[in-house]
């Protein structure tokens, strides 16, 4: 199976955590062909990890530990660079440091005991618990964890490594198993459920014809290819008793134009029988009604120093150009206003005008 | 360089095992013989008293508790009418650990590769 194309890596959102992988499937990963440094485990782009394990080998430098671990499916080194208070050799691994005034604070003091405490964190001997978050090398042809946090874990009842074994087996079953699927599919056809896509078609549609206002049945063809491809779909099937395409249109129809008015893209500026729908930003009347209720009222001295505040404005729209506009639409027309520069807002949720 | 990795193995599957084999496995110090570097660790299962035999001269010195629960990693080595003895890298005191959810964990493990395996190979299919 090919690589997805690396572009689209960022999509999956594994490759931006230290996954938790069982070690034996970090040493077999297949390195990528486009990006060298990136591996892949079931078409999912990983490059850094996040292991807890035994530790089985110990070699030290001046510059770092490198460690074995072990999580009872595999083996790996991890090289564990020192952080500066670590690589002083003269360091509280003698005396203790005499106890200190409690009113003083003496920084000598303080380092010894900040030295003492990496130390603990950091040394580890064969037998004790490493937590490692890193980044995944090859190096001299063996795999390695280059470690960016790591930590020595004091675990006297085994708790943190049960938990461990019994947390991994599920992150596998809900993330690392699926498989990663990219909606690259050449049409240029927009993700998602067929409410996402009709309500997109929709929008689309509104803005390309500058459509002011329109009834139900002027954009419910648009969504008539969606339903056919569900049909076509279902009939493949045994024919079962379900809805009808034309109920099925109407019914998708309804939910649009409900996800719609919830955006404040549209709004109905009068509930009668006949449905008519107002496309907020191509509404004159109302942008100019918002503008002079802003432009009015910010010279009075109530309103003079901060502003307009938006619930205002919004009670006083909806008394004298309709009941219906939502807050929604009103947030939509207050930034086309302050984008063409006639308002200017003072504060989050205050506007003025000069 | 690196040694193999320590499989979980439970106290009564050992036997099967034969030579050679990188395990971890677990049990109460029931006796410890300093003079000849051997333990014995000790689980009930089944109604059945199992024993695991440790040459523990890699660990030394350790303090021994017993009647503690404890971890051991190391490699099986077989003896003629001795049976299986693990000679120790790793000998760790986990007293208070909660044995029956440890077993539950090991089982859940297994049962996933298990799963997984039967899939075909696993992830590692790209």
């Amino acid at each position: 199976m090919e690589e997805p194309p690396s572009i689209l890596w960022g999509l999956d959102p594994i490759f931006s955590a230290f996954a938790r992988l069982y070690i034996q499937d970090i040493l077999q990963m297949t390195e990528s062909v486009q990006i060298p440094g990136i591996y892949f485990y079931n078409s999912h782009p990983i490059y850094k990890v996040d292991v807890l394990g035994t530790v089985v080998y110990k070699r030290e430098r001046d510059n770092f530990f490198c460690y074995g671990v072990d999580d009872g499916t595999g083996v790996i080194n991890c090289l564990c660079w020192k952080g500066e208070l670590l690589k002083d050799k003269d360091d509280g691994t003698g005396t203790a440091p005499a106890p200190s005034d409690p009113g003083v604070f003496d920084p000598v003091v303080e380092l010894k005991k900040l030295k003492q405490a990496q130390q603990k964190r950091c040394r580890l001997e064969i037998g004790e618990l490493l937590r490692v978050r890193g980044s995944v090398k090859t190096f001299r042809q063996q795999r390695e964890i280059s470690a960016s946090v790591f930590y020595k874990v004091d675990d006297p009842l085994m708790a943190v490594q049960i938990q461990w074994m019994m947390d991994v087996p599920e992150l596998y079953r809900e993330c690392y198993d699926k498989t990663f699927e990219l909606q690259s599919d050449g049409h240029g056809e927009s993700a998602g459920t067929p409410l996402i896509k009709a309500t997109n078609l929709i929008k689309d549609f509104i803005k390309q014809k500058s459509v002011s206002r329109f009834r139900p049945y002027d954009v419910q063809d648009l969504l008539q290819p969606l339903i056919f491809n569900q049909l076509r779909a279902a009939s493949a099937e045994p024919e079962a008793a379900g809805p009808s395409g034309c109920q099925q249109l109407r019914q998708l129809l309804k939910e649009v134009l409900q996800i719609l008015q919830d955006e404040g893209v549209v709004y109905r500026r009068v509930k009668a029988q006949d449905e008519v729908y107002h496309v907020t930003e191509q509404d004159k009347d109302l942008l100019i009604a918002v503008k002079d209720i802003i432009r009015e009222d910010s010279k009075r001295e109530k309103y003079s120093e901060k502003g307009c505040h938006v619930l205002h404005i919004l009670s006083a729209v909806r008394q004298r150009h309709s009941l219906n506009v939502s807050a929604a639409a009103l947030e939509l027309v207050l930034k086309s206003l302050e984008c063409n520069s006639d308002i200017v807002s003072t504060s989050d949720k205050h506007y003025t005008a000069f | 360089m690196l040694p193999p990795h320590a499989v979980f193995h439970f106290p009564w599957e050992l036997n099967c095992l034969g030579e050679g084999k990188s395990v971890r496995t677990f049990g109460r110090l029931s006796c410890y013989e300093a003079d000849t570097s051997r333990a014995t660790l000790s689980c009930q299962h089944a109604s059945k008293e199992h024993h695991v035999f440790v040459r523990t001269s890699f660990v030394e010195p350790f303090n021994p508790i017993i009647g503690a629960q404890y971890l051991v990693l190391g490699e099986t080595e077989t003896y003629e009418g001795f049976g299986v003895m693990i000679c120790a890298r790793v000998l760790s005191c986990v007293d208070g650990v909660n044995i029956a959810l440890l077993q539950k964990a090991i089982e859940g493990q297994r049962s996933f590769f298990r799963e997984r395996d039967s899939f075909g190979g696993g992830g590692q299919h790209r």
